[in-house]
This record gives structure tokens, sequence and C-alpha cells, in this order.
């Protein structure tokens, strides 16, 4: 896949690229959590 | 070539910037809590911005982009790791109970931290000594690579480099403390961030593209040298044989040593604690994920396709271009020769962003920790005698911690003179691997547990650091030969054989610390009554 043969390449790549996503989503997700706690 | 006076016009402009920024942040420090933690208000995206670059320095760029000009892409779990662990379970699992316990009890550091929650000076004055001890190890590798780059891209002499780089760091940090070092790193984020994608692009467009240069890249595993590939590795493409050498140096010092290090790291600890809430840090995430994203995934990335670049152009791997192997070249030869003028400078300013937001951040928390938590502590303790001991109030001295601070700096620069060559990459994997050793466990329980064991910790700390010693100066054999004490007493470098020498002393110092917080755990549970 795009020139790289070792699937534990890919496989870090495709990690690397999806946990960046994740923070995305997360912060979307929880953008206006947790306001109140403990002050 | 960029000519020196547009490198120069640019590099003002620069400081410049940092220090308005710090003029704006010198305002609001009034006293010390405000060095310390910025009244505990920073805006989410300073936090994510600043957390980044302060964890991504030069060692990330140069030092560990030229490890994968030589070992290959299989570096690129680095990124999963810090990602992974760095951000998402630093922010979410460690980094809110850490604000609240921090808030709730007005800690200001992370020895701070711990004295408090465990009720020990033990504990405040051992992590104060860790720190003081190990960070000037780190502090001065970070110095050594941004004045060896000022160096050879300004034209600048070395130590007129060194000591001007330590100089205005030295200025914003003393001077404008936790919030002039937040400022700059956001600055200096959004700087490493653009050149960082720059650099991306314009690697993928001279080498044909995308599939093009993985292809050739993938091509060349013929080349690989031949020490390298009996010692395990399998091309630039692929990741070295599972046990080899260099899976365990790729895995175990870097990946592991850095990936799990970053939880403990008293620079990055001291940012959860100056968000104002939860939600703050919920919207750093988002920044300070895509930040390492970019940072690291597109250094390792570039640093193993420069290979493809030279091979093209010169007809040798990366290694073969830089003299003596030094491997921190590779990556500011390959700007310097591949890039546009334009990329070239903005480069260079990437890399003194990386440099200072990082070395700001080891200042201020040596400086925090040499203030604070020992000068401060210790001037209230019982072991000062009582004609100059201090009434204990509660509070931070705001020139303790400068004082502090600009004695730290001075350290670490007289050890830049006594560190060896090509030492980046390896000082910053040894600090944040003793980090991990040393405070991870004791941390851990502090901040989960209800009531933490202060036996557990104490010989959670003592175990980490010392098995962390042990190993390293008597088994790991890349430190030990250095550092001389295993042939001084046994004649031999390493006291074991493979593959032990090259199994990183985290692997077991972690663990040996992880076990020692159990058994006090259950030394503790057994003595207490029924």
């Amino acid at each position: 896949m795009f020139g790289i043969e070792d699937p534990q390449i890919i496989i870090g790549y495709a990690l690397a690229i999806g946990l960046g996503l994740f923070c995305l989503a997360y912060g979307y997700r929880n953008w206006n959590e947790g306001g109140e706690q403990d002050g | 070539m960029v000519d020196a006076l547009t490198l120069g016009a640019f590099t003002a402009l620069y400081v410049a910037v940092l220090f308005l920024l710090t003029y704006m942040a010198y305002r609001r420090t009034r006293k010390g809590e405000d060095f310390l933690l910025a009244g505990r208000k920073v805006h989410p995206a300073i936090i994510g911005l600043s957390y980044g670059s302060t964890f991504i320095s030069t060692s990330a760029i140069v030092g560990f982009g030229g490890v994968a000009a030589q070992l290959g892409m299989g570096i690129i779990w680095l990124t999963v790791l810090c990602i992974g662990v760095g951000v998402l379970i630093a922010f979410i699992v460690y980094g809110k109970r850490t604000r609240r316990i921090g808030q709730r009890m007005g800690a200001v550091t992370l020895p701070d931290l711990l004295s408090k929650r465990y009720n020990s000076n033990f504990l405040q004055y051992g992590t104060s000594v860790i720190i003081l001890a190990s960070m000037p190890l780190y502090s001065s590798a970070v110095l050594i690579g941004g004045s060896r780059f000022i160096e050879t891209t300004l034209g600048i002499d070395y130590y007129t480099a060194l000591f001007g780089f330590a100089l205005i760091t030295a200025l914003y940090v003393v001077f404008g403390g936790i919030l002039a070092v937040m400022y700059t790193d956001a600055f200096q984020g959004g700087i490493m961030v653009f050149g960082m994608v720059a650099i991306l692009v314009i690697t993928y467009m001279v080498l044909g593209g995308v599939t093009t240069a993985h292809h050739d890249l993938t091509d060349m595993a013929s080349l690989v040298p031949s020490g390298l590939a009996s010692a395990g590795m399998n091309g630039w493409t692929a990741m070295p044989d599972l046990g080899s050498p260099i899976w365990f140096t790729l895995i175990t010092t870097i990946v592991m040593g850095v990936g799990i290090g970053v939880l403990a790291q008293p620079q990055l600890v001291v940012r959860y604690m100056t968000a104002k809430d939860d939600r703050s840090l919920n919207r750093a995430i988002p920044i300070g994920g895509l930040f390492i994203l970019l940072s690291t995934g597109v250094a390792f990335t570039v640093g193993a396709l420069t290979n493809v670049y030279f091979f093209r152009n010169n007809g040798v791997i990366a290694t073969s271009m830089v003299s003596g192997g030094n491997i921190d070249q590779i990556i500011p030869l390959y700007i310097n020769t591949a890039m546009p003028d334009v990329v070239v400078i903005l480069f260079m300013l990437t890399l003194l962003a990386a440099a200072m937001s990082t070395l700001s951040a080891l200042f201020h928390s040596m400086g925090s920790a040499a203030g604070h938590d020992l000068w401060t502590h210790l001037g209230c303790s019982r072991l000062m005698p009582s004609r100059v001991r201090r009434e204990r109030n509660g509070s931070c001295s705001l020139r303790a911690n400068q004082a502090g601070t600009a004695v730290m700096i001075v350290v670490s620069v007289g050890l830049a003179f006594l560190m060896p060559g090509s030492i980046i990459a390896r000082a910053t994997a040894m600090f944040m691997g003793l980090s991990a050793a040393a405070f991870l466990p004791l941390f851990t329980l502090a901040i989960f547990s209800e009531r933490p064991s202060l036996l557990a910790a104490k010989l959670s700390l003592v175990v980490g650091a010392g098995s962390w010693f042990l190993w390293t100066a008597f088994v790991h054999v890349k430190e030990s030969e250095v550092l001389g004490i295993s042939r001084a007493l046994f004649g031999t470098d390493a006291v074991l054989g493979s593959p032990w020498t090259v199994v990183d002393p985290l692997v077991i110092a972690l663990p040996a610390s992880a076990l020692a917080l159990l058994l006090g755990l259950f030394l503790e549970r057994r003595a207490a009554p029924a």
C-alpha cells in the first residue's frame, strides 16, 4: 500500500493517523464538557 | 545557500516576537505562583501547543529524524505511542486527575504534588534531587543541538551560538516565568507545524509523489549496510527482525523509552496544572494530538525518505552523506540541499522554535525544583539552624524561583561543554527513561489511590532510580562504555552478555519500580491493624 509492503509499518502509519483523528473527534465531542467540575 | 543577511533578519524578527511575548507575560507575573502556574487559567490552545512543542524538541526532529534515516520507518511506532500515550492517556487519564488534585492541594510542581499527596518531605527532596541530577543532561543535549544548528546555518561560532541561545531563553524564562514559556511555546509551536507540513509536501513533490517515493525506498533494501543488515535491519520501509539488536534499540530505547517516559515528565505534568478546568484539557487534546502527528510523523517519514533523495542525487544512502556517520547532521543537510530558500529559513526557525520551547520548559522545571522544591522548603525545615529558619507559610517566592532557574541554566551551559557528539537522541531517551522508572508508578498511585501508601512510594522511587542507574552504568553498553564505571570496577563495559546489552534500562527499571510499589502496598497492608 502506497509503496510500503511491510504490514507492521502500514499498521503503524494507520494507527498514528487514526489516533490523530481520534484526538480531533474527542475534542469535538467533549468541547463543552468538564467546565463545572471542581472549579 | 540562503544568504546570511536574510537569515539574520528573520532570526532577529523571531527573537523580537519572543521578547514581546515575554514582556506581556512579565507584566502578569507578580508572585511565585504566577511564575510556576500562571494563575491556573491558561487558554486551552496555548496548553495544547505548549505541551506539544515542549514534548517535541530538536531531539525529535533532528535526532530521531536522523534515526529514521538510519533505521527506517519503523520509528513511526514512536508517533503512535506519543499520541496514544503522550496525548490521549496523558490528558484524559492522568491530566484531569492531576489538575484536580493539584488545585485542591495547592500543588505547583510535580515534587510539590507528590510531597503533599503523600505528606512526605522525603519525596519532595528525593524527586527534586533526581530532577536536578538528570534534567541538565536533557537540557544540555537540546542546547548542543540548537547551537550546532545555529553554527552551521548562520555561520556563527559554536560557543557564541551556545551562549546566545542560552541567554535569550534564560531571559524570557527568568523574567516571564511559565506564562512567557507557554506564550512563546504556542508561537513556536505554530512555526513548527507550518514548517513541518511544508517540508513533507515539498519532499513528496521532489521525490515524485507518495507512492513513487515509498516504492523507491522499498527497492533500496539491498543497500542497507552489512553491519545493520546482520543486526536485523530489513530495509527502510520494513520493521527489523523481532528480537534482533536493532529491534531492541528501536522498540525498547526509542519507542518505549520516549513513548512511555512522557507520562511522568515534570515539565509536562505541570502543564495539566495550568488548566482552569477539565474542559480546558478536553479542548487542548485535538491541538496536542495533531501537533504531535504533524511534527514527529513528518520528521520520521522525511528522515527515512532522505535516503531516496541522496541516492538519486549522490548515489549513496543518507548515512554516507554525513561525516563520521553523525546521524544528527542528516536532516539539516537534507533541508539545506533539497529545499527552496524560503523553506530553509522556515526550517531554521522551526528548529530554533523546537529547541527553545523545550529548553525553556526544562529551565523552568529545573528552576522550580531548585528554587521552590528545595530552597524554599529547606529554608523552612528543621534541617536548618533555628537562627536562619523561615516561617512555613505555604507561599512560594518569586525571587527564589528566578534564582533557581538562573543557577540551573548556568549548570546546563557548563554541562554542554562536556557532553560528547551524536548525543541528542540518546540523552533524550535516557532522561525520559529515568523519569518513567523513578516517577511513573508513584505518580500513578498518587493520583489514583484514595489513601496512597508512602512506604510503597519510597520503595518505588528508590528501586526505580537505582535499578535504572545500575542497568545504565553496568549493562546497557551504549551508556556504560561512555560512563566507564563498569570498566573501572570489573574490567568490562557490560557485566551481562547479549541481548541484555541492548535492552534499554527502562525495560528493567520500570517493572522493578512497579514491583517495588506493589511490595510496599503488600507490606503496609500486612502491617496495618485488622
